[in-house]
């Protein structure tokens, strides 16, 4: 792929992870209580974690939000996207082989949104994806020096 | 070329090999990578714990740092009023035939074993079968509600919606089948 390619996907990539990482937290901002429902409905974390998860999860989503869009700590950033969407990708297909019919509570906080499903878990593995090429471009393409940023 | 051989010289001067000295290079900056890679998530990390936490002090609805998701504490209705009942007093209300089991899974799971004498009423169909299965129980009669699992919502959500259409005493028997089977106590299907 030519160095132009890369430079736009790089781009692209970055942006849509920022507008997803954004879109995923405002609900979650808004209901704590509801969210912390779903985290609790997902059967993983010990008692004692479940309401910090829902307090701190959805502003560390939007400051990488943020981050990606300006696009700066882009090194942290997409380190932190990849393990945070690696986690959510495997919880959601570890929920769906136990048969668990739960709501996914990714991107809104109420309980009529639908159950996970394989697309919500492609859905997520397409944006972990995505954090996985900006990865690759950060830390190990040698021909794309240019694209990596400064900071 | 110059710089090659200034290169190879230091290399040379220091009595390494050029390959050592290449591979130094390219250690220090893999770890000065490593290290801004981990700033950066500890500043990401910091500021987003930062704005959760105070923001939740700040808003009125606030949610407890450590939350009690004890089944007490979250099998309640909406005023607060408790509503599980234990084994033993489901037992009792079984033994002396005062009360009327209601199993909120699956019309699937019940076939394959329910509590003696329960009703099915799945949670998924509660709108087109609670009329046909409550038709013939009074609204003074205790009800026992109960599903499979420690963390099942079913009897909880079967339970707030009896209430909520008039019947006077429901009662929650957490991990129902499970408990029930544990114990001995009659059951049947396959």
């Amino acid at each position: 792929m030519s160095w132009n390619c890369h430079r736009i996907l790089f781009l692209f990539s970055r942006l849509i992870l920022g507008c997803v990482f954004i879109y995923a937290c405002f609900d979650k901002i808004l209901h704590p209580a509801e969210f912390s429902k779903a985290v609790y409905n997902y059967q993983i974390l010990p008692d004692v974690l479940i309401n910090l998860t829902a307090i701190v999860l959805p502003w560390l989503e939007l400051v990488l939000g943020v981050v990606f869009i300006i696009g700066i700590w882009m090194p942290g950033a997409v380190v932190m996207s990849t393990l945070l969407l690696t986690m959510f990708t495997g919880v959601l297909l570890f929920n769906l082989a136990r048969g668990l019919d739960i709501s996914c509570g990714c991107f809104s906080t109420s309980a009529l949104e639908s159950s996970t499903n394989i697309w919500t878990v492609l859905q997520h593995g397409s944006f972990w994806a995505l954090a996985v090429y900006l990865l690759y471009i950060i830390y190990f393409s040698r021909n794309c020096d240019a694209l990596r940023p400064k900071t | 070329m110059a710089t090659g051989r200034a290169f190879e010289r230091i290399g040379t001067l220091e009595g390494k090999p050029l390959e050592n000295v290449t591979k130094t290079i390219m250690k220090k900056i893999g770890n000065r990578i490593l290290v801004k890679t981990l700033w950066q998530i500890l500043v990401i990390l910091a500021i987003g714990a930062g704005l959760g936490l105070i923001s939740n002090a700040l808003r009125p609805d606030s949610l407890q740092l450590i939350g009690d998701w004890s089944a007490e504490s979250r099998i309640t209705t909406a005023t607060g009023e408790h509503l599980i009942i234990s084994l033993s007093e489901a037992e009792k209300l079984f033994t002396e035939d005062a009360a009327i089991f209601i199993d909120a899974r699956s019309n699937e799971d019940f076939k394959n074993g329910h509590i003696a004498g329960a009703k099915s009423l799945p949670w998924q169909d509660v709108d087109r079968l609670f009329m046909k299965v409550t038709e013939d129980i009074s609204s003074d009669m205790t009800i026992i509600t109960y599903c499979d699992g420690k963390t099942c919502k079913l009897s909880h959500d079967l339970a707030l919606f009896l209430l909520d259409i008039g019947f006077k005493h429901v009662r929650v028997l957490v991990n129902g089948w499970t408990v029930w089977q544990e114990s001995g106590l009659p059951v049947e299907g396959r």
